[in-house]
Order: C-alpha cells, then structure tokens, then sequence
C-alpha cells in the first residue's frame, strides 16, 4: 500500500451505527502450527491483534514466538524480525520459518518502534523484542496502527519490563526444563495462555520447544 | 509451424453481461477436450487444437473437422467457422474463409492476403500508398525499412507477415485461461502470495517496499536477509547480508560430517563473547591436545561480577577442521545453568567464547 495514504472521510454517528464490516475480524485469521493449534482460542493468530509473549531472558521466548511464526511463513505470509540482535538462522529453519520471506533489522538503534511500523504495511507477522522499556505511547500507536493494517504483531517481552498495554493474546513462560541425554534434547516449556475476548479463559499447558529436531510438539 | 485447427464460434465473440458466454467458453473447452486434450480457448470465440494428432486417430482431416462441427453444433447451437492452417495466425484466416489449407502452403495463403487482417489502419493507408497491398509485399520489405518509419509494434507485424511469429500480439487474451480455472473453481482467487518457483506475487512487492521505508531510515545495512549455507556449527552455516544485496543461489545439500545436531540456539552471536571456564576448585578449565577438558566445568563468568553455576554439560565436540593449523582446534560444549538457561560455548586455543544462547 501507499505510505501516505489519505485520511479517511469521517462519518456521522447515526450512520455508522447502521453500518456492518465487510468482513468479521474472527474470520481474517492467519494460520498457527502444531502445538498452538489446539491451545490457542479459535486456532489461529486474528489479523489485526497483538500477542505478547513473556519470558524471562534465556528462558525459550524467543523459540516460543519463533513457532508462532512458522506455519504462516510456510504457507506464503512474509513475516520481520524486529530488535533481535542475534538471530538464530538454524534455529529458525528448524522450526520451520521460511527464510526465504523474513526480513531482519537486528539492531534498530532507538528507531524500533519507527521501523516496525515502516515494515507493518509489507509484511504480514511482525515480531518485535522492543528495548529494555517499552514507551507507553510509542506502543500505544503501534499497536492501533496494527489494527488497522491487519497485521499480527508478536512482542517479546520480560517480566522485568513488561509490555505496558494489555494484548488479545497473552503467553507466558513459567518455567523451562530440558530434558537431556549425551546432548540437549527438548525443551518442556510451561506456558500460561490468556487474552481478551474469546480468549478470556486462561490455561497453563506444557509444549516442547524445541524438540529433537529443532520442532516445536505438544508434549 | 504446427498444422492448427481454428474454431471460430460467431455468438461467443462478445460477452454477455449474464456470464452466458465464459459458462459456454467453459463447457465448449471442456467438450472439445475430450476429443482433443491440448485444445486452447486463445480468447472468446476462437478455440484451437492441434489437428496432427487427432487426424491420425480420427482417419483423416475431414474426419476431424466433421467431428469438431459436430460437437460445436451440439454444445453451442450454432455451426462454427472452421480452417486448417500452420501457426495460430494462419489459421484464424483460415476460419475466416472456411478453408484447408495444406501443409507447406501457409506460407503462400498468407502472402495473398490483404494488409487490412494485420488490424493496423495506419500501417494499411501507407503501404497501400506506397502500391503494397497484400501480406506479401509487406513481408518482402527490409526490417529496417519498417522500422524506420513505425513503432516495435509495426515491426512485430512485420514478423508475423514474414512468418517469422506464429500469433499477433492481443490475438491471445492471455487472462481468458485464468477466468476459465476460476469459473471452475480451480484457481482461488485469494491467494495471491505464493508464487511457483521464485514467481512474485503481490505480497513479495509490497514486502519490498516496506525493506525500502527502513533502508531510507536507518541505512543501507540495518535491513537484513538470511540464507543458510554448509557449514558444521550453526554460526558457521548462518549468513545474515543485507537485504538486497545478491543472493546466491547455490543451495548446499551437501553432508556435513560432525555437524552440531538439532535444536539449534535461537540466539545465535555473531560476535562471540569471552568468557572462562571454571572448575570446582575455580581453576580455569582447558581443552587438552586429545580432545578431552582438563576438569568438569563447574561456573562460567562472563565478565567479572557475572558468575554463574553450570548444573550440567555435553561435550566437547571437537571439529576436525583445518588439522594443518594447531591452532584450529575447535570444540563445542552444551550447557545447562543453574538458572535454566541453556548455552552453546566453544573452545579454542585455550580460549572460551559464548556463541549461542537456547533462548
């Protein structure tokens, strides 16, 4: 699209009372892979929402966000990397993004929130891991903005700086445990799911991220 | 040029605002397909198919011909046009006139035809002007004559008179085959993402657009792509260039004895950061000439205040790599903390670097 898109006419309130979207949100959806499929409420990521996920530093966030990404990035979606400074290329093949259509801006010196919303109109999943602490507004605009655009946005947050508004999907990593052999084998992950709307129920669901082959499984 | 069977059916010419004529283009094609399996719909109202084929199994030209009309008659309900002719173009002509037109003699068919079947008013007024009426004399000009006097078009139909191309450009409607798989249901209109093959879709331009925004903010290198190439550790097989920058194309599918098993760490360093290894008695630990560490691994520092407890470790797996130099002698270790984080370090020259972190 245009990056100078003209203003929409407003519209009187007695008419927009009147007025149905094209489409319902629920429908637009982009697709989840294996272990969230059956977690996740309705199975998929809605276009247009915000899902944090929140992990203490080294404790499988990053892998955990990166299987959110992964069946979309097969079928065809593109999908950005925003602030993660080093990204594991291996890692992400093995879970089965397509590397082929992700674009990466591993260190975005300040301008994160500038450059992810230069990339919402190109990209369909956007996976940010702001700095330490988020500005309320600067997040505030970015996620309004994703709304609009019917993008996903994924952001990896901390429990020490937490995302500063509340998102429509809500993972939280409790706890992490590899199981190992004569090598690092799997990764339990304990994670906690909840959100807004149909998502209002909460659950706490043990996945594998990664497992013996780099994949993430239901345990 | 393939001997062609034009069919050219008067009533489905223009279309109906109702979708009448696509449903019959439709069930046409499909009937004609059956006699036929490389028969095309070139555009609305003219279908052609090969007639080599078809004329050996049928018994004969005629025998095709009556079949076709036939069929056309049944489907439709209106008798068609029919002509035999070498080339797409000839045998449009053909149907126009209703004739055969043997094999070998396209190329004299075409030549007596007159300058107006070219579609161009312009082209037609100056050569009848200059006394060339007919397909023939056109295609007796010198390319450069033509070119000196009209556009890349006119030249184009130049070729076409030559017989040098077998169709004229816009003879074919080339977005007739698509509405035809999508009235069947077969094409989904939706998906416009994927593409066969390195094709672009939509989704590819618009992604390069977005690349563009950020490169214009934050430079030419802050936007960046990965691949992945051979190599045994995951920092070796990693490359992260920047986004538009050319790409290789070479995929290496070759094996990699050794390779570092999956999971892979998500965060893989590009600069790898120092630290040491201590044993239980905090001397620092080192990797010996055999490939085997002098003691259990029991802290890692990373800088001086940063101490943690490693709970447990795998390795080291050294790489046989560049045996020649002594001091290429790299090892990997897996590692736990006490903390639950999980660590890929490797060795060298009595060094320890941090290279991936399981995050």
């Amino acid at each position: 699209m245009f990056a100078f898109s003209p203003p929409r006419p407003s519209l009187s309130p007695e008419l927009l009372a009147t007025l149905r979207p094209v489409s319902l949100a629920k429908s637009r959806t982009l697709p989840l892979g294996e272990p969230w499929r059956a977690l996740v409420p309705g199975g998929a990521l809605r276009r247009g929402s915000t899902v944090v996920v929140e992990a203490p530093i080294g404790l499988g966030g990053l892998s955990l966000a990166l299987s959110l990404l992964s069946e979309s990035s097969t079928l065809g979606h593109w999908a950005a990397v925003v602030g993660v400074d080093d990204p594991g290329v291996v890692a992400m093949a093995e879970l089965g993004v397509d590397l082929r259509r992700v674009l990466f801006v591993p260190r975005p010196r300040g301008a994160w929130a500038e450059s992810a919303a230069d990339l919402l109109d190109g990209v369909d999943l956007l996976l940010v891991r702001p700095p330490s602490r988020p500005a309320h507004g600067a997040v505030r605009r970015l996620m309004d903005r994703v709304r609009e655009r019917g993008t996903v946005l994924i952001a990896l947050s901390e429990p020490r700086a937490p995302w500063p508004l509340p998102a429509d999907l809500f993972f939280s990593v409790t706890q992490a445990e590899w199981i190992v052999s004569s090598r690092l084998d799997a990764r339990y992950l304990t994670v906690r799911v909840s959100g807004r709307g149909e998502a209002t129920q909460s659950g706490e669901h043990v996945v594998v991220v990664p497992n013996r082959r780099g994949r993430a499984e239901a345990s | 040029m393939e001997q062609l069977l034009a069919i050219w059916i008067e009533p489905l010419c223009v279309e109906q605002p109702d979708g009448s004529t696509l449903r019959d283009t439709l069930a046409l094609l499909d009937a004609l397909s059956a006699l036929c399996p490389f028969t095309e719909a070139v555009r609305l109202g003219l279908f052609v198919l090969p007639l080599r084929g078809p004329s050996r199994f049928f018994g004969g030209d005629e025998a095709v011909v009556r079949a076709v009309g036939q069929i056309v008659l049944d489907v439709v309900g209106t008798a068609p046009l029919l002509g035999v002719g070498e080339g797409l173009f000839c045998a449009e002509l053909a149907a126009r006139h209703e004739v055969i037109v043997a094999l070998g003699a396209s190329d004299v068919f075409r030549r007596t035809q007159p300058l107006s079947v070219l579609g161009r008013k312009d082209l037609t007024t100056t050569c009848q002007r200059l006394g060339l009426h007919t397909l023939g004399a056109f295609a007796d000009l010198e390319p450069a004559r033509v070119a000196e006097r009209f556009n890349k078009h006119a030249l184009a139909l130049h070729r076409v008179a030559r017989g040098e191309l077998s169709a004229m450009e816009g003879q074919r409607d080339v977005r007739l085959a698509r509405r035809l798989a999508q009235l069947r249901g077969e094409d989904d209109l939706f998906e416009e993402q994927t593409g066969f093959f390195g094709q672009r879709g939509a989704g590819d331009d618009r992604a390069d657009a977005a690349a563009h925004r950020v490169r214009r903010r934050l430079g030419a290198d802050a936007i960046v792509v990965a691949n992945l190439c051979g190599g045994r550790a995951p920092e070796d097989r990693a490359t992260l260039v920047p986004w538009g920058s050319p790409l290789s194309n070479v995929r290496d599918l070759a094996p990699w004895p050794g390779q570092l098993l999956a999971p892979s760490p998500a965060t893989t360093l590009a600069h790898p950061v120092p630290i040491q290894l201590r044993d239980a008695n905090d001397y620092p630990v080192v990797m010996g000439a055999r490939g085997s560490l002098s003691a259990e691994p029991a802290a890692i520092i990373f800088s001086s205040p940063l101490r943690r407890e490693i709970t447990w470790h795998a390795g080291p797996w050294p790489l046989v790599e560049r045996w020649w130099s002594r001091k290429r002698h790299r090892a990997h270790v897996q590692m736990v903390l006490a903390t639950g984080e999980a660590l890929l370090v490797v060795t060298e020259a009595s060094r320890w670097w941090l290279v991936g972190i399981y995050d």
